[in-house]
């Protein structure tokens, strides 16, 4: 059963808009530990996962559907002879559905010894972002089944939405 | 004539000669037993006393063509049944101590079905003699 | 050759049968003996247990009037005899000669046919002649007996004690065992149902339990026959693994390296299927490996190497699988220069830094092969060795760490679930349909599926069958401007019902992968599988279509 994804959605970019109007200037790195991430856009915001649960990337172009599939399964592809589940984090996350570009991709995750592919608008290099940029997401947020928000990353006039993919993915039914 | 036959051989593709050589003629009626080493064999041989001819090969592993003769001469099992020693060419000292072990004759291989078939006739044209 | 024809022409196939592996041995063990004597290992007893083999294969030679064979044999049995006595002739140059004649026996043996060309086997056996005259031969008298000694000890107890224990079954009839089978689980479905519909209808009673656990039981013992056959079909992966060290030792030569070949897990089981389809990926691997991956012995040596590099082929079961990895200790792949070259294949290989390098080097075009050289095997690139290993429904990785070696590790099915299927495609998608139940594939032409009660029905031989859109049934179809061409006739357990296609795209063996969790328990999907082309298909599952019409209606 979806969550009300459309108040957590109008939530978090309302919390992103909020975030744009203090407008954080460019400033020196940081000191301290970082965190590793792997970027990428869903509409017009940009998310991150660690980026040591990421396998890989791949291109989009042959993903098969699966009749009867669940709906947030785009279909499955073949990752070097092996079969591939690929995810559609769009309706996960309360976003509609969008045509893919050129620059759409699949990134590979191992989540909870599952290997899944996300799907997703684009990629992005692998970012370092210090910890300290860190802001814990906003309350309504946090709550409910919208719990895989774990934080946003303010780094260099980026604002990257934190996921965490174990509940991000965790079955909804 | 319904004859009955041996043939101990380590070869299955010997086997499917033999039963090809068996099939013509005047042979197709015979009944053949196979063994595929000489310890197998020599149980066959002890289990049909009635045999018209035993082909036996020289080369196999654990218990040879050679083997088999010695142990049926110590235990005098069936003397009246003739016994072929089958060889590979190269091999005359073997064909001789076999001769001494008890063997009614030798066929050298490569053998044409001919050979075995004038072996049989004159193994039968013995037995009707002895008799 | 005259019209002198071989009287047991026609046990040329038992012949090969019989000799190839005993020829193979013999090659394999000269190789082993080469190794041996280099390294001052004497090794009496590996020459002594070659008599028998080579006696064997002389002999069934000359019955089957092979003489090339039959002379080369004869040529080996008496340079082994040779051997056998005299440890000083014991040399590279005898080793060598061994090996050429092994491999030749092989080959002659393997392409058996009575108008074999001699010149070959000429060749040889005079060369052995010289390399016998050579020296001052034994007392030619003391040499039978020698090999009447060998003979006797050769063989082995095991040998004789596997013979008499094995059968040998042709492999087609295993094949045709299973495929009865198949047909037996099909009828077992038929009867399975037929018990439910009388159950529905009649309720319950002692004969309908009985009748219940007899369609159990039945399942049951069909389901262990399955699995005793399939065990049947496994072979040591020794049978594919059993021809590297001869092939590594030619290619290492020719190309002037030294490379050693270590085997493990030689006893670890696969289906035969899966074998067959492993050895062209597997010696594509290696000898690219020593093509490519070993550096001349000067770099070597400077690197601080042995001189010799190692190869390993490494096999081991593991949880449902068998895992197999072909390591070297060469140059390793350098990743910059793979990187550099997958940019310069366009915007498709951006050389992204989170896109790893075992995702790139199977690109097309992108090969660690990519200097053609004869040896390489027409320039046979890893992306070629991928899709081999992908259609087998197995994996391949690769670790590599530059001036370290190179490691690929495949992962492979131990038995393949085979299906011959029918594909055909659904508003473009394409699907497997398994072929055991497609009755016929018909042109549906303009009139000829009429309406009743809102559901499609035509004639098919005599009969009115349902026929239904396949979009519809899965769930995919949008509504459709053009009507479908062609319509398949599915049928299970008596029942029949057409499906409404676009296009038959054609037969096709497909290996069946399981269906990933993630996408639940899709209705009419009983699995997956990757076609020829990469793409992934769903295969259906034809029973749970059939239903579908009745819930429906």
């Amino acid at each position: 059963m979806p969550v009300d994804n459309a108040r957590t959605r109008d939530a978090l970019l309302g919390f992103a808009d909020a975030m744009d109007a203090r407008d954080v200037a460019d400033a020196a790195p940081a000191p301290g530990p970082e965190l590793h991430l792997l970027t990428f856009a869903l509409d017009r915001e940009e998310f991150g996962i660690p980026v040591t649960q990421v396998r890989e990337v791949i291109r989009v172009s042959e993903i098969t559907r699966v009749p009867q599939a669940p709906s947030h399964v785009r279909g499955v592809a073949n990752l070097r002879g092996r079969i591939l589940a690929v995810v559609e984090l769009r309706s996960r996350l309360g976003l509609p559905p969008a045509e893919l570009t050129a620059r759409a991709r699949v990134v590979v995750v191992e989540v909870r010894g599952r290997v899944l592919g996300l799907l997703v608008d684009a990629v992005s290099q692998v970012t370092k972002v210090p910890q300290a940029s860190v802001v814990p997401a906003p309350e309504e947020v946090l709550s409910g089944d919208s719990d895989y928000v774990t934080g946003v990353a303010r780094w260099q006039s980026r604002l990257i939405i934190l996921l965490d993919l174990e509940k991000a993915l965790a079955p909804t039914e | 004539m319904p004859h009955s036959f041996l043939v101990i051989d380590d070869s299955k593709l010997h086997h499917q000669m033999y039963r090809l050589i068996f099939s013509r003629g005047e042979l197709a009626a015979s009944t053949l037993y196979f063994a595929t080493n000489g310890r197998e064999g020599y149980g066959l041989l002890a289990a049909h006393p009635e045999l018209t001819l035993v082909l036996l090969d020289l080369n196999m592993p654990e218990m040879n063509g050679l083997e088999v003769l010695e142990r049926r001469r110590a235990e005098g099992l069936h003397p009246h049944v003739p016994i072929v020693l089958v060889t590979t060419e190269g091999t005359t000292d073997d064909e001789a101590r076999g001769r001494r072990a008890g063997a009614w004759e030798y066929l050298r291989k490569p053998f044409q079905p001919a050979d075995v078939e004038r072996l049989i006739h004159r193994a039968l044209a013995e037995a009707a003699g002895a008799s | 050759m005259g019209g002198n024809e071989n009287p047991f022409g026609d046990l040329l196939q038992d012949y090969v049968l019989e000799c190839l592996p005993l020829a193979e041995q013999v090659a394999d063990t000269f190789v082993e003996l080469e190794r041996r004597w280099r390294a001052d290992d004497p090794a009496d007893a590996v020459i002594a247990s070659l008599a028998g083999r080579l006696h064997t294969i002389k002999g069934n030679s000359a019955m089957m009037g092979l003489a090339p064979m039959r002379e080369v044999a004869h040529a080996l049995e008496d340079a082994c005899g040779l051997l056998g006595q005299r440890p000083d002739r014991r040399n590279d140059a005898a080793a060598a000669l061994l090996v050429t004649g092994g491999g030749l026996l092989a080959d002659l043996v393997r392409n058996a046919s009575p108008e074999l060309d001699p010149a070959a086997a000429d060749r040889y056996v005079e060369r052995v002649r010289q390399w016998l005259a050579s020296d001052a031969a034994p007392a030619a008298d003391s040499q039978p007996e020698r090999r009447q000694a060998d003979r006797r000890a050769g063989g082995g107890a095991a040998g004789a004690e596997k013979a008499a224990s094995v059968v040998r079954v042709d492999f087609r009839r295993l094949d045709a065992m299973l495929e009865v089978l198949g047909e037996g689980l099909i009828q077992h479905s038929a009867l399975a149902e037929a018990y439910r519909e009388v159950a529905r209808r009649g309720g319950g009673s002692d004969e309908m339990d009985r009748l219940d656990q007899a369609v159990i039981a039945l399942q049951k013992t069909l389901k262990r026959l399955e699995s005793t056959l399939m065990e049947t079909r496994l072979l040591p992966i020794a049978t594919v693994f059993g021809r590297f060290p001869r092939m590594v030792r030619d290619t290492a030569e020719a190309v002037g390296k030294r490379v050693r070949l270590v085997q493990a897990g030689g006893e670890t089981p696969l289906d035969k299927a899966v074998l067959d389809r492993l050895s062209e990926p597997l010696v594509h691997l290696v000898t690219n490996a020593i093509v490519h991956a070993f550096e001349p012995a000067e770099a070597r040596r400077r690197a601080g190497k042995p001189e010799e590099g190692t190869m390993r082929l490494e096999a081991a079961p593991q949880a449902g699988r068998v895992v197999i990895r072909v390591s070297d200790d060469g140059r390793g792949l350098d990743e910059r220069a793979i990187r550099k070259k997958a940019e310069a294949l366009g915007p498709e290989g951006r050389s992204d830094e989170s896109i790893p390098l075992r995702n790139l080097i199977f690109l097309p075009g992108l090969s660690t092969a990519d200097r053609v050289s004869t040896l390489a095997g027409r320039g046979v690139g890893l992306d070629v060795v991928a899709g081999a290993i992908h259609a087998l429904g197995g994996t391949i990785d690769v670790e590599t760490a530059v001036g370290q070696g190179t490691a690929f590790t495949l992962s492979l099915p131990v038995t393949l679930a085979i299906v011959r299927s029918l594909i055909v495609e659904i508003d473009q998608e394409r699907y497997a349909l398994p072929l055991a139940h497609v009755a016929e594939t018909v042109r549906a032409e303009p009139d000829a599926i009429r309406e009743i009660n809102h559901r499609g029905v035509a004639q098919w031989r005599g009969d009115l069958i349902h026929v239904a859109d396949g979009g519809a049934v899965l769930g995919t179809g949008q509504s459709r401007s053009t009507p479908r061409r062609f319509y398949v006739v599915m049928a299970a357990g008596g029942k029949r019902r057409g499906l409404l296609v676009d296009r038959l795209v054609g037969h096709q063996d497909v290996v069946v992968k399981g269906l990933d969790p993630e996408l639940g328990r899709p209705d009419v999907v009983s699995g997956t599988t990757i076609l020829g082309d990469g793409r992934v298909a769903c295969i259906l599952d034809a029973v749970r279509i059939l239903e579908g019409g009745r819930r429906a209606g």
